[in-house]
């Protein structure tokens, strides 16, 4: 597993059909919901059990951070996730929210000793060791992730 | 998200079943086990047998919680996580924060 971010980089493949356009409340109680029909999807297209779950995880929190910091937890806000598949067969997420974004690179490691006992920071970390090429864009409230 | 609780040898033994993530299943496991503290048990295990997933939000619950039952002079064991729950919980650091078990009853003893 590895992962590489590009802040304000162009993607490739930006016009790869949907498989799955979904849109959803900025709710915390909405996002199982959402994973939930990414992952019946992924077992759809028979994408292995192990892959499957850590795209299923690395959706959960990139949905998670789109929730909590791109809408508020305002649930009159809209998170938008798509599902898509490359020609290389590689699986492509994109998670979208409406708030100003982020600075991914001024996220502090989790790992760190000051860290280990914090209760939040920890979602971006683990997009990235789970899944293997990951793009922040439109100033960090749109996520691109690959699963080769 | 299922949860129950049994309390042995002064030991709070809380079973759970489902997927640990943000939303209704962090809610209710955050609010048992704040019942659990409250009551003065600082005691505690949790069985993951049942618990395919945890996420960051699952994972900062457990390290709060671990932290804050460490500071009264309890604990907070974990007994048979999934494959991908330790693997997910090595990749953040906090693994070895955790003391884990093969089974209930070894965790319940080892308080002893």
């Amino acid at each position: 597993m590895s992962a590489e971010s590009n802040a304000g980089g162009k993607s490739p493949n930006t016009d790869l059909p949907n498989l799955l356009d979904l849109r959803m409340p900025g709710d915390p109680a909405a996002i199982s919901g959402v994973t939930d029909a990414i992952t019946a999807s992924l077992t759809e297209l028979e994408v292995p059990e192990e892959k499957r779950m850590e795209i299923a995880l690395a959706v959960q929190e990139a949905l998670a951070n789109a929730v909590i910091h791109g809408c508020n937890s305002d649930p009159s806000q809209e998170v938008r996730c798509r599902l898509q598949r490359d020609p290389m067969g590689r699986i492509v997420i994109i998670v979208t929210d409406p708030g100003p974004g982020f600075r991914p690179e001024a996220i502090s490691d989790p790992k760190r000793t000051e860290n280990l006992y914090q209760d939040h920071g920890r979602g971006v970390y683990l997009i990235r060791q789970l899944m293997d090429e990951v793009h922040f864009e439109n100033g960090g409230n749109q996520i691109r992730m690959w699963k080769y | 998200m299922d949860i129950s609780v049994r309390k042995r040898s002064q030991v709070q033994l809380i079973q759970l079943r489902g997927q640990l993530r943000m939303g209704p299943a962090v809610d209710e496991l955050r609010q048992t086990i704040e019942e659990v503290l409250g009551n003065g048990d600082t005691r505690i295990v949790l069985n993951l047998a049942e618990v395919p997933m945890i996420d960051s939000s699952g994972i900062g619950l457990l390290v709060r919680f671990l932290a804050s039952t460490k500071q009264r002079g309890g604990n907070i064991k974990l007994v048979q996580p999934s494959k991908f729950a330790v693997q997910t919980l090595r990749l953040v650091g906090v693994l070895n924060l955790f003391e884990i078990f093969d089974g209930d009853d070894q965790a319940v003893e080892s308080f002893a």
